[in-house]
């Protein structure tokens, strides 16, 4: 058995699910699609857990919404996903107190098809292992971290990977004699 | 997008993160804030990160900061970073030895940049006069107070100073990346005041 995930280089899939932006009755869902996120020129960050209900999961995701604002302030959409229906994903925020306030969409890939595309589902359940994407605004993967079901992530990492993703240095200043002008 | 409206102030946002409250909005920023200029959010990230350098302590970096804030004349800004690195372990005299260290500094920075750009026997042999007894046994130590020297040399643009700062910190065992970074941190400090 061979895994093989989405990786650096690829385009990100095209997908249409449905995802809960809110617990306020009336507006918890809303379609989200790819081409959305990829014609507002942002980059995106999206984070996948196996399970909603699960321990790991509200911790890591909590720690993603401390840093939402961190995410905005670079461009960037954050996207949290798992294989749970939208219906789980919001009893999951109402019930729990550290996701009511959740500023990010939670996406349901019920079919699973957006999971199994990228190549991080687990063999046995078909859950998504904890896989984290960046994607820059012309829709490639630049970033890819792929971790076990029951290991944990740091988000400050993955805001330092952004941040040097981002940081051409565009100054005049930085040119190396030899090295061809800057067109920009 | 999504439903969701984004209404974050990155003008206040960005104070909020060195201290300071809406009131100390300035003209500047609120002139950024109006069109909701895209370099306040690069001048906040450039602001955490530099700050949270990881070769610095919380206590380097504002102190480091305080440094610039008293080089430019930004009481309000200094104050700030008082309390910061007052909060992360910072002594009174600690915060004096900065302010000193900044004040000489700014002395020898005019004095030794003259001599550099002269390059006049009389002046590279004559004494300099300047009293500087507070380098002899610094509370902060040997290596912080020339860091800070470097940082403080590298805004006011001296030459001579920067190199023969560099040079000492390196024969202390400074990494080039701390120094890389405090001398950043000073720059992007010196960025946020000529909007504040």
């Amino acid at each position: 058995m061979k895994n093989l995930a989405l990786s650096i280089g690829s385009a990100f899939p095209e997908f249409n699910k449905k995802a809960v932006v809110s617990i306020e009755k009336g507006k918890e869902f809303y379609d989200l699609t790819y081409s959305e996120i990829k014609d507002s020129g942002k980059w995106m960050v999206m984070f996948w857990w196996p399970k909603d209900f699960t321990f790991v999961c509200p911790t890591e995701i909590a720690e993603f919404n401390n840093h939402y604002q961190d995410f905005a302030d670079r461009d960037t959409v954050l996207i949290g996903a798992s294989t749970d229906s939208e219906f789980v994903h919001a009893a999951w925020r109402r019930n729990h107190d550290d996701l009511r306030n959740l500023q990010f969409p939670m996406l349901a890939d019920t079919s699973k098809s957006l999971a199994s595309e990228l190549g991080i589902l687990e063999t046995e359940e078909k859950i998504a292992y904890r896989a984290t994407y960046i994607v820059d605004p012309q829709g490639i993967v630049r970033w890819v971290s792929l971790y076990d079901l029951n290991v944990g992530r740091n988000v400050k990492e993955v805001l330092r990977v952004l941040d040097a993703l981002q940081t051409d240095e565009l100054c005049p200043c930085n040119w190396q004699k030899g090295e061809a002008t800057l067109s920009a | 997008m999504f439903g969701i409206a984004n209404e974050t102030n990155n003008a206040v946002a960005l104070l909020k993160e060195i201290g300071l409250g809406e009131a100390s909005l300035s003209n500047n920023l609120q002139t950024l804030a109006n069109v909701d200029a895209r370099y306040l959010r690069d001048l906040k990230i450039n602001v955490t990160n530099a700050l949270n350098a990881e070769t610095l302590s919380k206590k380097e970096a504002y102190l480091i900061a305080i440094a610039v804030a008293a080089n430019e004349k930004n009481a309000e800004l200094q104050r700030s970073f008082e309390q910061f690195s007052t909060q992360n372990g910072a002594t009174d005299k600690e915060i004096a030895e900065v302010l000193s260290c900044t004040s000489l500094l700014s002395a020898n920075n005019v004095y030794y940049r003259f001599r550099h750009f002269m390059h006049d026997e009389f002046y590279n042999n004559a004494q300099a006069g300047i009293r500087m007894s507070i380098m002899a046994n610094p509370l902060l130590g040997k290596e912080f107070f020339e860091l800070v020297s470097l940082v403080v040399s590298a805004l006011n643009g001296c030459e001579l100073c920067v190199t023969s700062h560099e040079k000492t910190l390196v024969t202390h065992g400074s990494s080039k990346q701390r120094i890389h970074d405090a001398v950043r941190l000073g720059a992007v400090i010196r960025s946020l005041i000529v909007l504040l």
